[in-house]
């Protein structure tokens, strides 16, 4: 299976370590993975802003560049769900046919064989559903539907981590207000929205806060920091990776400069 | 002003906020407790979203039988093409009835058609009998939800008003007492009526009949007293069968509230019976209602929100509506599904409507009819930008973004250049660069390397 | 004489009429796509306790243990149906031995007007519906229509032979294309428009039983 790995834009700068625990889970999967170069976005932006010939443009490079390959696999629910729910209506099929975008715990979870069994990792963690993993690429079950139960592969890959703890929160799966240029734009709704799933966390005791998406967890993060006592922010592939690729696998991919790892 | 300033209005007001979205959440739990009573919950909104979308394409026959049909049982069907029109019927068969005082209940048809000004303008006097739509009528506002219009007032608020409006004591704010105060208020103005005027909540073409629901009576109430009847009904309100209110009403309260149906549930067909006290006879009159949902029709991105069966179920979940309020759209119809209605009807007036929004998607999936709305806010946005809508700066912005975003050499150099000053620049600095996103959020630390370069860099020191 | 014939020229209402019928002829989208019919539920195991349930949510009583001699005696009512001095029954529904029988404006009114004076209708429903506590009821006259909504008290006789399921099994009992007016009644007159408080008698009864009788 040909396999490409796409770091989004936002990731590739602000959360570079979450790229390189995508990366090192599909190597220790066992996946001959090839990084994308030179396409930084799947267009996300630009459609949610209302630019929808531009978000194509950006899309049929997507597409286009990405077509050898079977799947692409990234550490985005929302990119993926961008791609998989929209770009398929936006850009019609290359010849040949076009590769599958993945979010990375549905690939793991679809065709894993992470080592195993993981190591301990004894914190408190809450998990914050990424709308566009849960409500476009229905991984999970949202709450509104009563469709049959579909399990939710971020949760159960991190419900099999000895001394791990999810969070159980009064609104599993509300929106946490960031929405792309929603968070500018809104300001004032998005931040209140931001602070209520935070307490909702903070009410569940979580010592780490996770999600599928980089994108909800900036925005938490920044709300985070400046109110309330500290609360550790990680992409759930940065758990994977300390916990399956072993322990002290944050402290050696620290980034300099990057959150954390000062 | 916009969506954007009343919302950031709404939520500078912490309590109230956190109260207005508690409610609604709250109503929310109630609806989820009443669909895990049914497990054929997700087969009903099929059910219910196939015979919506099957109409859509039968409209004219379906009218048409409507129309025969209700004239056989005695009714009279009139047709309206727009707002005006309407508002004229409705006055023109008042002014013929000699009508002076009319008692309404629930209809967001008149609502958006802006009836009560009008009439109120003739002369005529309308009162709103739906106590959350007096409540809003006396303090001379526009409902802020549509199923529950005074949930953006708190009962102090409504204490005030009625010790202004109806005497009570100042400080009563009991909600039993304040019912009962309102209750015989209103009583005497059912009596006093000369005419009633009803929405519809559906219309059934193969018998003539439509159908009326509240919980409170007032449509009843409002129309077993006088003996006019004008029901007002957009032209998306219709069913082929009778049978097929079945899935409808079983989703509706259930939607709306978490009740397993709303306590009058009124099928009219023909004109009220006559008392035999000697008055003129009753009559039923039927206003169909245009004013846009044929433009909506003819739109193949949005006609899916003509299923809409009004039970606000998006509003109630919805997390934005929840935390800015119903008064900050704007719109006759507040929330994701009237972010949908509200462009076809004004564009530039909403054009920022469909932003009031994060696409959590959360609406549709409540959606007893499944109207995708989000998909269609989202679709909103390009249509708007491409009909000249959206600033033009901001559009200008949004170019050069995807210029950088799709040229690898561009996306490299002006990254590392952003990062390289933003790691230099003191964070008070940055914190102003950072604009709205910093007003409230920290900004995260800035890596001194991009994944691509760490990924480089490691791959350098370990071949 | 339609407004045509008396004027001898088209009016307006005419050209509303065939513009919106001309504008959704164009607009009309293909059929839509077949589509699942939700096959009608069978009737719950215990249907007497599911329907209690359910009128209790709508702030309805069920009464299950009377008999059809004995039911006034079991209603919760603020006094004896007896100590009402206006009270409406329905054609067959009287106990005149308990104190139940059309009197006062029940029995005077001239207009549904005068009816706002009353404080007990007895109706008896056609059916009721399981699911949701609902009872079906086409009104005899104006008067027992107007009678329903201003009493403080509505109580409604039903037969346990006469229990459906669900909606699904409801409508097709019905005659909808005979019935001038027709109604579900599943509860007293209630609202909550005050932050949400729920408030039994907005505008009508402030109480609402249900009677269940054996046949």
């Amino acid at each position: 299976m040909s396999i490409a790995l796409f770091v989004p834009c936002y990731v590739d700068q602000l959360k570079p370590r979450v790229g390189l625990a995508a990366l090192d889970l599909l190597r220790a999967a066992g996946f001959d993975v090839e990084v994308l170069d030179g396409l930084p976005c799947c267009g996300q932006p630009l459609l949610t802003a209302g630019e929808e010939r531009l978000a194509r443009d950006v899309a049929t490079r997507f597409v286009e560049g990405t077509r050898a390959f079977e799947s692409v696999v990234t550490p985005s629910g929302s990119c993926a769900s961008t791609l998989e729910i929209h770009g398929r209506r936006l850009v019609p099929d290359p010849p040949g046919g076009r590769a599958r975008v993945v979010e990375l715990t549905r690939f793991l979870s679809d065709n894993g064989a992470l080592p195993s069994p993981p190591t301990e990792f004894p914190r408190r963690v809450g998990l914050h559903a990424s709308c566009h993993a849960l409500r476009e690429l229905r991984q999970g079950t949202p709450s509104e539907t009563r469709e049959q139960a579909r399990t939710d592969p971020a949760a159960a890959l991190l419900r099999e981590i000895p001394g791990l703890e999810l969070v159980d929160l009064t609104r599993r799966d509300e929106c946490c207000g960031f929405g792309g240029v929603f968070a500018v734009e809104e300001e004032a709704v998005s931040t209140r929205m931001g602070l209520d799933r935070l307490s909702d966390h903070r009410r569940g005791r979580a010592e780490v806060l996770t999600s599928t998406d980089v994108s909800c967890l900036l925005h938490l993060e920044g709300l985070a920091r400046r109110e309330g006592p500290p609360l550790e922010v990680l992409h759930v592939a940065e758990i994977l990776a300390e916990t399956h690729l072993g322990a002290g696998w944050l402290e050696t991919n620290a980034i300099r400069g990057a959150d954390g790892s000062r | 002003m916009g969506h954007v300033d009343r919302a950031r209005d709404f939520v500078a007001n912490t309590e109230r906020t956190t109260w207005h979205d508690e409610v609604l959440w709250f109503v929310r739990a109630k609806r989820d407790a009443a669909a895990d009573t049914l497990p054929e919950w997700e087969a009903l909104r099929d059910e219910a979203a196939g015979i919506k979308r099957d109409v859509l394409g039968r409209l004219p026959e379906l009218w048409r039988r409507f129309e025969q049909e209700a004239t056989a049982a005695g009714a009279t069907v009139h047709w309206a093409r727009d707002a005006a029109e309407h508002n004229r019927i409705v006055h023109e068969l008042l002014r013929t009835h000699d009508v002076k005082r009319v008692v309404k209940s629930k209809s967001m048809l008149t609502e958006e058609c802006g009836l009560n000004p009008h009439l109120e303008a003739q002369g005529i006097e309308v009162v709103d009998t739906d106590l959350g739509e007096r409540i809003v009528q006396l303090r001379e506002e526009a409902p802020s939800h549509i199923i529950m219009p005074a949930i953006h007032l708190k009962r102090g608020e409504i204490g005030d008003l009625f010790h202004q409006e109806m005497g009570t004591p100042a400080g009563l704010d009991d909600p039993d007492e304040l019912t009962a105060v309102a209750r015989r208020d209103l009583r005497a103005r059912f009596l006093a009526a000369e005419a009633g005027i009803t929405g519809v909540n559906f219309a059934v073409a193969e018998t003539g009949s439509f159908v009326v629901v509240t919980n409170e009576g007032n449509a009843d109430l409002g129309t077993a007293l006088p003996r006019l009847h004008i029901a007002c009904v957009g032209l998306e309100k219709i069913v082929p069968t009778a049978n097929d209110l079945a899935p409808f009403l079983r989703l509706l309260a259930r939607s709306a509230t978490g009740q397993p149906i709303s306590t009058y549930t009124s099928h009219f067909r023909a004109p009220r019976a006559d008392d035999g006290n000697g008055g003129p006879p009753p009559e039923l009159h039927v206003v169909i209602v245009d004013n846009g949902r044929s433009r909506l029709l003819a739109e193949p991105a949005f006609r899916e929100a003509l299923a809409c069966i009004r039970c606000g179920a998006c509003l109630n979940t919805c997390p934005v509506y929840r935390r800015s309020g119903g008064h900050s759209y704007g719109s006759t119809v507040p929330g994701p599904i009237g972010s949908v209605l509200a462009p076809s009807q004004d564009p530039a007036r909403h054009a920022e409507l469909p932003h009031a929004c994060s696409l959590c998607g959360s609406c549709s999936d409540v959606c007893p009819v499944r109207v995708p709305l989000h998909h269609q806010l989202l679709t909103w946005r390009s249509h708007l930008a491409e009909s000249g809508h959206h600033p033009r700066r901001r559009r200008l912005a949004f170019r050069i973004a995807a210029r950088v975003l799709s040229n690898a050499g561009l996306y490299d150099r002006a990254t590392r250049a952003g990062r390289w000053i933003a790691r230099r620049l003191p964070s008070r600095w940055l914190d102003r660069l950072g604009g709205p996103w910093t007003r409230s959020r920290a900004l995260p630390s800035i890596p001194a390397e991009s994944f691509h370069q760490a990924l480089a860099a490691r791959e350098e020191e370990r071949p | 004489m339609s407004a045509r014939e008396k004027t001898g020229r088209k009016v307006d209402g005419d050209d509303a009429r065939s513009e919106i019928l001309a504008r959704l002829e164009a607009a009309a989208p293909e059929p839509g796509e077949p589509f699942q019919r939700v096959p009608a539920p069978a009737m719950p195991d215990d249907p007497t306790s599911l329907l209690g349930a359910r009128l209790g949510q709508n702030g309805g009583v069920l009464v299950t243990n009377a008999s059809a001699t004995d039911w006034p005696t079991h209603l919760d009512l603020p006094a004896s149906p007896a100590a009402f001095a206006h009270v409406h029954c329905q054609a067959g529904t009287a106990l005149p031995e308990h104190g139940v029988a059309s009197r006062g404006v029940g029995l005077e009114a001239k207009a549904v007007h005068d009816l706002s004076p009353l404080d007990l209708c007895v109706l008896e429903a056609e059916f009721s519906v399981v699911e949701n506590g609902a009872s079906w009821h086409v009104p005899a006259s104006a008067l027992e229509r107007g009678a329903a909504l201003l009493a403080e008290h509505l109580v409604i006789l039903t037969r346990r032979s006469r229990l459906v399921a669900t909606l699904h099994q409801a409508y097709p009992r019905m005659t909808l294309g005979h019935t001038g007016f027709g109604w579900f009644l599943s509860g007293p007159s209630k609202t909550a428009d005050i932050e949400q408080a729920l408030v039994l008698g907005a505008h009508g009864p402030r109480t609402m039983h249900l009677v269940l009788l054996d046949d």
